[in-house]
């Protein structure tokens, strides 16, 4: 039996937590996401920077007040990546 | 959370079930918070309106202290808004927006009948005897604590916590039957001889404590079970 191949940019545990978190969100705060997934700003940074110059998420810098505030939002091209991606995760449970 | 792109299809699905389980928790946590506020809010004003009737009374003014009501969502908001602020931002998500709409939808119904409500009592008490008036008078405290309830157990149903839904369901129906059957004066009637006056006051009074025990028990209780559960 063929697997299919699963997307490389989400199968990444740093991205693909992300990637669920703004799933199931309109859009997050970079805090927000950093707080949920546990990692360092750094790293989130470079994956997020991944994911939006995939077309995966948007990430909008606004300011809250008058504080800096970065915002992230999936696109449709992210939200049909990961319906794919889950797609072919199933193939590889009902093994 | 580290860059590991090593992974089995079974810890795929392990962190994107975990993420939205985090969120949701997320919004638990601040639904949690909004109950907490609300039944504090609620049970401290309570308390002053049955200070304020109770006062109120001997100058006359039945039922005064109603009016305080009134002043309850905007407390509650603007307490509600500043905890929102102080924590990091709960992202826009459509589970905390169905909560949203819901408690809004509440907000709509009983604002509206309150407000039907005083505009059919100014307008039928001068026009009949305080028989006919017992009977086509609208109470207001049980219907709002029943859409209290039903707003509870549906924020219940769409967080998927099965004991929130009951805690709606019985708060909203007992203090509605408590209420509406008017079982505490009945309850002190039955148990003490009451003067024409000290009945009035204890019309006045009795809502409150109903509202009283539906903020504890419908509002404040499961805010705090929620926020611990969200901890």
């Amino acid at each position: 039996m063929m697997f299919p191949t699963l997307d490389p940019l989400l199968h990444s545990e740093l991205r693909l937590a992300v990637m669920s978190l703004l799933v199931s969100a309109e859009e997050a705060e970079f805090p927000y996401i950093k707080e949920q997934t546990g990692a360092t700003a750094g790293n989130l940074s470079v994956q997020i920077d991944k994911l939006s110059a995939a077309g995966y998420i948007e990430v909008e810098k606004t300011f809250k007040g008058k504080k800096p505030c970065t915002l992230c939002r999936i696109t449709p091209k992210g939200l049909k990546a990961f319906e794919e991606y889950v797609e072919s995760l199933k193939s590889y449970l009902v093994r | 959370m580290e860059e590991n792109s090593n992974m089995t299809a079974e810890r795929s699905l392990a962190i994107i079930t975990e993420q939205i389980e985090k969120n949701r928790h997320a919004v638990s946590k601040t639904l949690g918070q909004s109950l907490y506020i609300s039944g504090l809010c609620i049970m401290a004003t309570s308390v002053l309106v049955a200070i304020i009737n109770f006062l109120a009374m001997s100058a006359g003014w039945v039922g005064f202290g109603h009016l305080l009501w009134f002043l309850l969502p905007v407390v509650i908001w603007q307490l509600s808004r500043r905890y929102i602020k102080e924590r990091a931002h709960t992202p826009t998500s459509l589970v905390g927006e169905l909560v949203a709409k819901t408690w809004q939808t509440f907000g709509i119904f009983a604002i509206g009948f309150f407000v039907i409500a005083i505009v059919c009592t100014a307008i039928l008490i001068p026009q009949m005897t305080v028989a006919e008036y017992s009977v086509v008078q609208i109470r207001v405290a049980p219907i709002v604590v029943l859409l209290m309830g039903m707003a509870i157990a549906m924020s219940g149903q769409i967080l998927n916590q099965r004991w929130l839904v009951w805690f709606g369901a019985v708060a909203g129906l007992l203090c509605f039957v408590l209420e509406h059957f008017e079982v505490g004066a009945w309850l002190l009637t039955k148990c003490v001889a009451i003067e024409p006056y000290e009945a009035s006051v204890l019309l006045s009074t009795l809502p409150c404590i109903t509202i009283f025990v539906f903020g504890f028990v419908g509002l404040l209780l499961p805010g705090m079970m929620l926020k611990k559960q969200s901890a």
